[in-house]
């Protein structure tokens, strides 16, 4: 076990009040969280984290909290049960004081296809916080938290770090198990770590990995034998970047050069078609996963039904949004006898492809660098960023999701007064790689605190 | 998508499409359709599909009885029940 984390939140247990203080006129104005407890009292273990309070994306089970999804169809179902991530933290003596909005079932990329709350980014409340864990990424970057759970499907903790100005952290695919996450697609996602803390991240992410019996897929940390990161690749061809984030971008490599980094130009042309390929798997997956809710053992369920059949029909028209209806949809149809080959067994040969040309890249370089997304922190409603708009705009965060990598959306600086990310893949089991070079960028370029932030109350 | 296929679909994945859905997720579904015929340009003969990135091994435990405290919990949930049984509409 790791040495306790040194932190002002360790205040925070003898501390309550002034916390309310500061934190309920913030969350008055992003309503980061779906249920907000912040009496939950601490559990008694000496571990780690002990004391420490943390935020869980709402669609993570947390036993005697609600477990909606951000969806009317889970709005009123209670978890009787914790995550094994959830359990490992508390074990390690940090405790749940909210659940988090996102996207309804992890599905979108703003934080608006909630179907509970309306999030807002603490940096400027006219603009989207970023999603699907919206509500984590405001709530830790409100200071609300010191760090927070989500989900990374497809960019989904990343993303809204780069948009909130906190690291967001997707590990190798299995190390945190998925065990209690509502499946949306499970081959892409998996827990996720966001803070504005690395060295917090890295202690979450020891106390909360390792292989899980209740997760077939989970397993346990293998570290690569640690070496110092010297190559970074980047991108031969980056276009359609906002110029915001293109500024962040070039400043970035200026500091990894200075820092001393060999930076390889290096091409994947196979990224162009990361996203239909993203998409045509996640969605073929969601048809799948979300058959189950149905009104019949949980969730919504209509005031009458003629029979069964029109029991579930009811139950799933009335309780979907209509972001998640189109992805079911989009699932079905690929799915379809006669279509599986033409769309979901091409789209998992792409992905074969896309594995490959990001090995070919690691054989090169110790890292790959790109901008986490091509767009600041977008406004609500923002015509430009259509749902169609914004799925095209995953193209670097999906990448790691198809091959199962670690990810990192660090805070790289500001431009027009907004937060921008930058993002780090490493080859599976390259997390310490990720931190390394996060820690020695954080050197020259230190996080920025949200304005109107402050630990004071802790003191 | 034309609206005949859109029904199949929403049928066969249980939702009902309003006239409003037909045209909004119709659209939706279509553009996206046409977003992933993008994947024909690229070939992929002799490619293995990938299913899963990083699967090791089938794991099995031991075939024990375990205990599973969670079953009432879990029934507790449900928006109509009698006794451990779940209601729905009579079927006859």
């Amino acid at each position: 076990m790791s040495a306790p984390v040194v932190s002002p939140w360790k205040q925070f247990q003898t501390k309550k009040e002034a916390y309310l203080a500061y934190a309920n006129p913030w969350e008055k104005k992003i309503g980061s969280f779906l249920s907000f407890r912040p009496e939950t009292p601490a559990p008694a273990t000496p571990g780690p984290l002990a004391g420490l309070p943390f935020g869980v994306k709402d669609n993570i089970a947390v036993e005697g909290f609600p477990l909606t999804c951000g969806s009317k169809m889970l709005a009123n179902v209670i978890s009787p049960y914790d995550a094994t991530v959830v359990a490992r933290l508390k074990a390690a003596g940090a405790v749940v004081i909210g659940k988090t909005n996102l996207d309804e079932f992890g599905m979108g990329s703003s934080t608006d296809n909630s179907a509970l709350g309306v999030t807002h980014n603490p940096w400027d409340i006219t603009r989207v916080p970023g999603g699907s864990s919206g509500g984590s990424a405001a709530a830790v970057a409100a200071g609300l938290v010191p760090f927070a759970l989500g989900t990374d499907t497809g960019g989904s903790v990343r993303q809204p770090a780069s948009f909130c100005g906190v690291y967001g952290f997707k590990p190798t695919y299995g190390v945190l198990s998925r065990y209690g996450l509502t499946a949306y697609a499970s081959s892409l996602e998996c827990p996720g770590i966001l803070s504005a803390d690395l060295a917090l991240v890295q202690s979450v992410f020891e106390a909360a990995r390792g292989r899980d019996l209740n997760d077939q897929t989970s397993l346990d940390y293998e570290p690569q034998a640690p070496r110092p990161v010297k190559t970074i690749a980047v991108l031969g061809d980056l276009s359609d970047l906002h110029p915001d984030v293109r500024a962040v971008y070039d400043q970035t490599l200026g500091h990894l050069k200075a820092l001393g980094y060999t930076l390889l130009t290096v091409n994947l042309p196979s990224l162009e078609f990361a996203v239909p390929a993203y998409y045509t798997i996640a969605t073929a997956e969601a048809s799948a996963n979300l058959a189950r809710f149905n009104g019949i053992r949980y969730g919504h369920r209509p005031v009458y039904s003629e029979n069964h059949e029109d029991l579930v029909r009811k139950s799933r028209t009335e309780g979907f949004g209509n972001e998640v209806k189109t992805r079911i949809m989009l699932g079905t149809y690929v799915l379809r006898s006669g279509f599986q080959d033409q769309y979901y067994t091409k789209a998992q040969k792409v992905r074969t492809l896309i594995r490959r040309d990001l090995q070919k890249v690691f054989d090169q370089a110790d890292l790959l660098l790109s901008p986490t997304f091509p767009t600041p922190a977008f406004v609500h409603g923002d015509q430009t960023m259509t749902e169609f708009q914004q799925k095209l705009a995953d193209k670097s965060t999906v990448t790691a999701n198809l091959a199962g990598v670690p990810a990192l959306s660090f805070p790289a600086g500001l431009s027009s007064g907004l937060p921008i990310g930058m993002q780090l893949t490493a080859p599976a089991f390259g997390e310490p790689r990720l931190f390394e070079v996060a820690a020695q960028f954080a050197t020259r370029v230190p996080v920025v605190p949200c304005p109107g932030t402050s630990l004071d109350w802790s003191k | 998508m034309d609206i005949g296929e859109l029904e199949t679909t929403a049928a066969l994945a249980q939702i009902d499409l309003g006239n409003g859905d037909l045209e909004r997720l119709g659209e939706a579904v279509s553009q996206m359709l046409a977003h992933f015929e993008k994947m024909n340009t690229v070939d992929t003969e002799g490619l293995e599909p990938t299913t899963h990135a990083l699967v090791r091994d089938n794991r099995v435990r031991a075939d024990d009885v375990t205990p599973s405290p969670l079953a009432d919990a879990m029934i507790d949930q449900a928006p109509e029940r009698e006794d451990r049984f779940f209601v729905i509409p009579n079927v006859l």
